[in-house]
């Protein structure tokens, strides 16, 4: 439905992103994950229309809305995709005039305003805040206030950049709630930005990594920003540092890259096994989560932290708790360096 | 000093026994004031947005020139302006010269760069994520620009106030192009200027008094627009 296609993303001649191709089909539920200042923010902007490639295209609905030679895109297409800031900001008015705001631009009839604005605002627990102006509400609220302003409007495509980051904890399962409660009741895809993996694993069908601007290959658990030594040659076995511990990985890349490792290549045992695996880390087990029906994301601090993915059988034989100690090994194939 | 004690009492005695030549040249300088000021706010505002807010090729060019043209003195405004309006001008048919409507295309002249590059400050002075919400929830282009200027409200009606002190204020436009002549183009600092000459200080000082008054009218009635504006 939305997708980017060749962007190469400049501030001041400085790539900022760079992606081949990105899309988020209809109805589809989509977060990218990635550390701060790693263009997920810039992604969303383009991704809303609200900024013009300096390369590459956006497309909505396989028509080029954005980039190439289109102008930037009308209004008409803007329409289809809302975008919730990170820092979001409210209109000049009350939080009933800003919920309005977008209803009234399309033109839509004063009594069909009063009952969406009504509904998003119960689904949102912000009723009590209606009359309320922007100096008289916390940053928590503030954010709940644009979701709701965003799901007013009744975008094809609602983009969320860090939805829950000022929110507490009863406000962000407020808002999930909604959202889930809205994409049951109708077609609605959602992209989310977020720099916390639990709330993109526990939501969304489709979790990308952003770092540096660029999508990564993997999953975004265990990657790192690594510098390579210029020596090395191709396929040869490098040893790069990574905080205090040494990562084997086969590589011909030389200087700044990503090293990741799959969650899903690490072996976890209790001991150190008898294997051609060339990464073998003693650590003990920080966290254990359990994000995916199955499945349990085993976090162990092994000098920095890795995550690994083991099935909930295999936790419960090997007895994992947190504090406890634990191996992780994987083979220097496994690693990716892009 | 004496002369100057003297000088406010004729002053405040002609502002208060209605003398219809001191009124005249008040109303001329108004009329002209704000004809001037709407003219040059209606045209230098949305320039001042367009240069704030869309990227162009020469838009930086544009900005210096904007910004250049504030300095611009306003008796040569009146000298270009005079060349143009005189009979062998290109505009000498209209015949405006030495009237009221050639200072307003003075003035126009000169508030219009002040209006567009203040104008363009203020917009650029607005958070960017205001024109980034309205467009997300769906704006044009127009109702993106309202949204923002609710949102430059205090600095935009600085701007139109400015605007309007340097149309009242100006001299060498008027003195040149309009003749200071009483009863049809004398404005209120034209008339200082030659009462002043002439050594009638308290009458000067009179019509110096109501300029102030009339600058004070202007920002009083702005500041209580801004005033029924909430956040």
């Amino acid at each position: 439905m939305l997708e980017l296609v060749g962007v190469r993303h400049r501030y001041d001649g400085r790539l900022v992103l760079d992606i081949e191709r990105f899309a988020v089909a209809a109805g589809a539920g989509v977060a990218i994950v990635g550390p701060n200042g790693s263009g997920k923010s810039t992604l969303l902007r383009l991704l809303a229309l609200l900024e013009r490639p300096s390369e590459g295209e956006v497309r909505l609905g396989g028509v080029v809305v954005a980039g190439g030679k289109a102008p930037l895109a009308g209004a008409g297409a803007r329409r289809r995709i809302t975008l919730v800031e990170q820092r979001p900001v409210l209109l000049r008015g009350t939080v009933r005039e800003n919920l309005e705001f977008g209803l009234q631009v399309r033109g839509i009839r004063r009594t069909e305003v009063n009952s969406r604005v009504d509904s998003v605002a119960a689904r949102l627990a912000i009723t009590p805040l209606l009359q309320r102006r922007r100096h008289e509400l916390s940053d928590g609220e503030v954010q709940r206030v644009a979701v709701a302003r965003a799901l007013a409007v009744e975008p094809d495509v609602l983009l969320l950049d860090e939805p829950a980051s000022s929110a507490d904890r009863a406000a962000a399962q407020t808002l999930y709630r909604a959202l889930a409660e809205e994409r049951a009741r109708r077609p609605l895809a959602v992209c989310l930005a977020s720099h916390q993996l639990e709330d993109a694993y526990r939501w969304a069908d489709d979790v990308r990594a952003l770092a540096e601007g660029r999508l990564s290959p993997v999953t975004p658990e265990n990657l790192f920003r690594v510098e390579l030594p210029a020596s090395g040659s191709g396929g040869d076995l490098q040893h790069v540092c990574v905080g205090p511990i040494e990562i084997a990985a086969t590589t011909d890349k030389t200087g700044h890259a990503i090293l990741a490792v799959p969650p899903t290549d690490i072996f976890v045992s209790r001991e150190p096994l008898a294997s051609s695996a060339r990464n073998v880390f003693v650590g003990r087990v920080t966290r254990l989560a359990h994000q995916r029906p199955g499945a349990v994301h085993v976090t162990a601090d092994v000098g920095v932290e890795l995550v690994a993915v083991v099935t909930e059988e295999a936790a419960r034989d090997l007895g994992l708790t947190p504090g406890g100690p634990v191996v992780f090994s994987f083979k220097a194939s496994a690693v990716r360096v892009f | 000093m004496d002369f100057l004690g003297e000088g406010l009492r004729r002053a405040v005695a002609l502002l208060f026994s209605g003398d219809a030549d001191v009124y005249g040249i008040a109303l001329l300088t108004l009329k002209i004031g704000l004809i001037a000021t709407v003219l040059a706010c209606g045209l230098g505002i949305p320039v001042g947005f367009v240069l704030a807010t869309r990227p162009f090729w020469g838009r930086r060019a544009a900005l210096t020139v904007v910004n250049t043209a504030l300095a611009f003195p306003t008796v040569v405004v009146g000298l270009l302006l005079y060349g143009v309006l005189s009979r062998r001008g290109p505009l000498g048919g209209l015949e405006w010269l030495y009237t009221w409507q050639a200072i307003v295309v003075g003035d126009v002249l000169l508030a219009l760069p002040i209006a567009a590059a203040l104008a363009a400050a203020a917009v650029q002075g607005v958070d960017p994520r205001i024109r980034r919400t309205a467009e997300t929830l769906g704006a044009n282009r127009w109702r993106t620009a309202w949204t923002v200027a609710r949102e430059a409200r205090f600095a935009l009606a600085a701007v139109i106030t400015t605007a309007f002190g340097h149309v009242v204020a100006e001299i060498g436009s008027a003195m040149t192009v309009g003749g200071n002549i009483r009863g049809q183009t004398r404005t209120l600092t034209t008339a200082v200027a030659l009462y002043t000459s002439q050594g009638d200080f308290g009458l000067a000082l009179a019509l110096g008094l109501i300029l102030l008054l009339l600058a004070l009218l202007v920002n009083v009635a702005l500041q209580a627009l801004q005033g029924r504006g909430h956040a």
